[in-house]
């Protein structure tokens, strides 16, 4: 019968080509979406995994560039049983870089190509300012392991304008002839003029916007005063315990004036985690209407096939067939039509989101896994014989002897 | 064999209900070569596709080899269909995406081919001189070789019953009297029970068994024994 309901769907190669075409668009369009999604999953989960300490900020800021704690906490957090070392640091946003604030950018944003454009959303640049001496003991730190070129700051760097950016920013700020930032150059933030030591990359665009200086020069640049600190990184003696000293800290530190949350990078993961299936469910209610319409187009498209076709059943029904043969030829039919538009919107997705890798950069890879081949055929499946059913049922439900009059008249 | 009684069909036809038979009773015998006759509109399509159970009369009851139709179930129905009797249509049906021998297996698709159902239908369309147009479509065939094919579609189940309605309403004179020629070897070989709808009186011989409809009464049965015997109550 599965040979037959093949047979029935290449007889009508145009019909079943358009509605191949509707229903494997949404599909794309589902398995591209989920393929952004993975993507940043992944990136973000790479990136996590390069961090193993933990961040102590204020409760409740989304970011450690809106958080503010007093510097003397360090020492309170120093003393937890279990901590081995405590970085003060400073995040914030700065005014201009070369001249080109952060409306400016937003407003050039707009005079951008598509790719240009996700190039720039993930282009907020952010001042880290780090407390050298404290970070210097640090196994996990990040930018010093991903250095690229010149050296990495130290003690000598303190209140000095010398600072670490990434190749990113050095591209983003290249000079009249379009070459790129090199060490020794100078980068202009808001009024200063600031002496380029070091260039790193982590692949990330979650990590390469950050232009590293000392504590003491960021709060010049982000105007912060003295006692104040945006976050302390934290390090355990045993990594395995992180969590552990995460507990401890927000247990300990109990200050109602600065309420802290020591953030593991599995906390990070997790909040990401809920925020990425949340995006999902909104993206599966964006594109269930793209499918819906798939699926309307199966139902028009097998309708008019078995519309054409009542004869064919009436004489298949004086065969012997049952009804239920009837119904399941049918289905089958636009289970295939279902399966082909899933294999096309597979093709079409793993050829775009191929295309898309070479546009997209920041470590942020679309990823077409197993995962989402399975989801995109097991879908068009399922929504393929959803839009069958009542063609199906319409078709089985003729008396023989009315469909073949309907031939003969 | 087969025993017609008292047999009403009403169809709905917009607002209203017409009735097609009227209280027909009759019998065919097993073997038997019968036609039925009459002018159109007269109801003999609709007796014949009660008598192959394509759907229910209104009342009455038609049973075959003892077997009552309008008792069966509905599975029993299907394999009635399936396998005791055959339809030879007018307009041929064949499916026009199968080959002829598939076409010929078309009853056996839901349940799988046997290897030997498929030797068979293909020595059958040998029979019916179609030995060459195994893999050939409907499209690339004429009317009389597309006839034939229904035939042994019709005959591949190796029928108590095979029912024809008007077989050569879209042949040719020629073709006609072949597709004739061939439904009396098979029903003579086979002793296949076959009723036919026609107009056309011209394939009636005087040993066959024919029964007259008008106004979707039976007017009168010839070549049967009993002819002489029916009583004004059977001839309604």
């Amino acid at each position: 019968m599965g040979k037959f309901a093949w047979l029935n769907l290449m007889t009508r190669p145009l019909r079943t080509f358009l509605a191949l075409v509707g229903l494997s668009v949404p599909i794309l369009g589902v398995l591209g979406l989920f393929s952004v999604s993975d993507g940043l999953r992944n990136l973000v989960g790479s990136t996590l995994d390069k961090i193993k300490g933990v961040m102590v900020l204020r409760e409740n800021v989304p970011t450690p560039v809106f958080s503010e704690l007093p510097s003397s906490l360090g020492e309170k957090l120093r003393a937890i049983p279990g901590v081995r070392a405590v970085a003060p640091e400073i995040w914030g946003l700065p005014p201009t870089i070369g001249n080109v604030s952060l409306v400016t950018k937003s407003l050039d944003f707009l005079k951008k190509n598509p790719e240009q454009r996700i190039q720039s959303f993930l282009d907020a640049t952010v001042i880290q300012g780090q407390d050298i001496a404290a970070h210097k003991p640090l196994k996990s730190a990040v930018y010093p392991s991903a250095l690229k070129e010149g050296r990495y700051l130290s003690v000598e760097d303190e209140n000095s304008n010398n600072i670490v950016i990434s190749r990113k920013i050095a591209k983003e700020h290249s000079n009249a002839q379009g070459e790129p930032k090199k060490v020794g150059d100078q980068l202009k933030i808001g009024s200063e003029a600031y002496t380029i030591i070091g260039i790193y990359e982590t692949g990330s665009f979650l990590l390469d916007p950050v232009i590293v200086m000392d504590i003491n020069t960021a709060r010049k640049v982000v105007n912060k005063s003295a006692d104040r600190v945006s976050s302390f990184y934290v390090e355990a003696d045993d990594s395995s315990k992180i969590e552990e000293v995460a507990k401890r800290i927000e247990e300990t530190i109990t200050d109602p004036n600065a309420r802290l949350d020591a953030r593991s990078m599995s906390e990070f993961a997790a909040n990401f985690s809920t925020v990425m299936s949340q995006l999902d469910l909104f993206l599966l209610m964006t594109v269930s209407l793209a499918l819906l319409v798939g699926v309307v187009g199966i139902i028009n498209t097998m309708l008019m096939s078995t519309t054409e076709r009542f004869v064919e059943f009436g004489v298949l029904r004086t065969n012997g067939w049952s009804r239920g043969n009837v119904l399941s030829l049918v289905t089958i039919e636009s289970a295939y039509l279902g399966l082909m538009s899933g294999v096309v919107g597979c093709v079409m997705a793993f050829a775009l989101t191929q295309i898309g890798n070479q546009f997209i950069g920041g470590g942020l890879s679309l990823q077409f896994s197993p995962r989402l081949i399975g989801l995109g055929l097991a879908l068009s499946v399922v929504m393929g014989t959803l839009g069958g059913l009542y063609p199906a049922w319409k078709a089985s439900r003729l008396v023989p002897m009315d469909a073949i009059r309907l031939g003969s008249h | 064999m087969i025993e017609v009684s008292d047999v009403h069909k009403s169809f709905r036809s917009g607002d209203r209900w017409v009735e097609v038979l009227r209280g027909v009773s009759c019998e065919i015998p097993r073997g038997r070569f019968a036609f039925i006759v009459g002018p159109s509109g007269s109801g003999k399509s609709t007796l014949l596709y009660l008598m192959g159970s394509l759907d229910q009369p209104t009342t009455g009851r038609i049973s075959v080899e003892g077997r009552d139709l309008t008792a069966m179930t509905e599975t029993e129905r299907n394999a009635y269909r399936r396998d005791r009797v055959g339809f030879i249509f007018q307009s041929f049906n064949l499916i026009k995406n199968l080959s002829a021998l598939q076409n010929v297996l078309v009853p056996f698709l839901p349940t799988g081919v046997t290897e030997a159902q498929r030797r068979a239908a293909a020595d059958l369309l040998r029979s019916v001189g179609l030995g060459d147009r195994l893999d050939h479509r409907p499209w690339q065939m004429s009317g009389g070789e597309q006839q034939r094919v229904a035939i042994a579609r019709a005959l591949i189940k190796d029928p108590l019953l095979v029912l024809a309605d008007e077989p050569t309403g879209e042949l040719d004179r020629k073709t006609g009297d072949e597709v004739y020629r061939i439904l009396r070897q098979l029903q003579a070989e086979r002793q296949t029970t076959l009723v036919v709808v026609t107009h056309d009186r011209r394939f009636i011989r005087p040993d066959d068994l024919v029964l007259e409809i008008e106004d979707g009464l039976l007017k009168s049965t010839e070549g049967s024994e009993a002819e002489d015997d029916l009583s004004e109550a059977e001839v309604r």
